[in-house]
């Protein structure tokens, strides 16, 4: 499974468990216009974290504050330990 | 979770939940064992840390949650309580209890709350004390940690309620436990004559707020400050 698909995964269970729509999420789609809220974004760290075993938000030296989905993509993806 | 169980209130704190049927993990900088604390062996666990190294704290989050699953519940308890004029304080007392009573407790909730909030449930208390609202010789460092930390619940109680975890405060009175021993028998008389109650609040009575907060009873109660003091704010 590739980071992207992993984190498309676990967005899809959140818009579900929130009964949200979901988007389709493109590069350029801006996170905060979706419907999911920034505590519904905290909450999808914690189970990227759980699910890919690292959390770059808290890896990174400078904070970093994604805005579209290819920038939260990426983030995960440069930080990505390299088993993964 | 409960920090500083080493304590006199972290103990009580840990003893009343293990009574009241919940499991335990304590952390502190110095061990703690369940026959310390005269609880049943797995009902209590201990972890040696050191708070003051903030680094450390998501590690330790991410250790403990591996060892013992999700924490329902956190209080943050541990905190120091150097006492002195200011002028004349150490700079590095001030920035350790800075670091101790806020920073530790404020990271150690960023990773905690995470696990609460994707289980959608989930209670955080911070201890207090009176001083963050009273005030107290010798004690301005000190009482503005606690200040702090009554800032950070009430605002957290609005970011985190959404998903069902309350956030609060327990603001105990002086209770006769090491903390305060150095503050001399004629002031601590002095301030247990000022009581209501003409005297302290026990760590038991304390130690029964945070039960009732962590308790299906508790659930509609969030962003507040529990006051345990006897009275002596009244």
């Amino acid at each position: 499974m590739t980071i992207r698909s992993a984190i498309l995964e676990q967005l899809t269970e959140l818009f579900e468990e929130d009964e949200l729509d979901m988007p389709e999420f493109v590069d350029e789609t801006v996170l905060l216009d979706t419907e999911l809220d920034s505590l519904g974004f905290a909450v999808l760290v914690t189970r990227l974290d759980e699910e890919l075993g690292f959390d770059p938000f808290s890896m990174m030296d400078e904070p970093v504050y994604p805005v579209t989905f290819k920038d939260f993509v990426d983030i995960y993806e440069r930080f990505a330990p390299d088993e993964a | 979770m409960i920090t500083g169980t080493s304590g006199g209130l972290g103990a009580a704190f840990a003893t009343a939940l293990i009574a009241a049927d919940y499991d335990v993990v304590g952390i502190a900088r110095r061990d703690v064992t369940a026959a310390d604390l005269g609880v049943p062996d797995d009902r209590y666990h201990h972890r040696q840390a050191d708070l003051g190294d903030i680094d450390g704290i998501g590690e330790l989050v991410s250790d403990l949650v591996a060892t013992y699953g999700k924490p329902y519940g956190l209080i943050n308890n541990s905190a120091l309580g150097a006492d002195g004029m200011l002028p004349t304080m150490h700079n590095s007392e001030i920035e350790s209890m800075v670091a101790v009573n806020v920073t530790a407790p404020i990271i150690l909730t960023k990773y905690a709350v995470r696990h609460m909030l994707s289980a959608r449930r989930g209670r955080i208390i911070n201890v207090s004390s009176v001083v963050a609202k009273t005030g107290y010789r010798g004690l301005a460092a000190y009482g503005a940690t606690k200040a702090s930390m009554e800032g950070f619940t009430r605002s957290l109680a609005r970011d985190v309620g959404r998903r069902k975890i309350t956030v609060n405060a327990i603001a105990p009175g002086f209770l006769a436990t090491d903390m305060t021993s150095g503050l001399g028998d004629s002031n601590l008389e002095r301030i247990e004559k000022r009581a209501a109650l003409q005297r302290f609040a026990s760590v038991d009575e304390v130690a029964a707020s945070a039960v009732y907060l962590m308790s299906d009873a508790g659930a509609g109660v969030t962003g507040t400050v529990i006051t345990v003091d006897a009275g002596g704010s009244a």
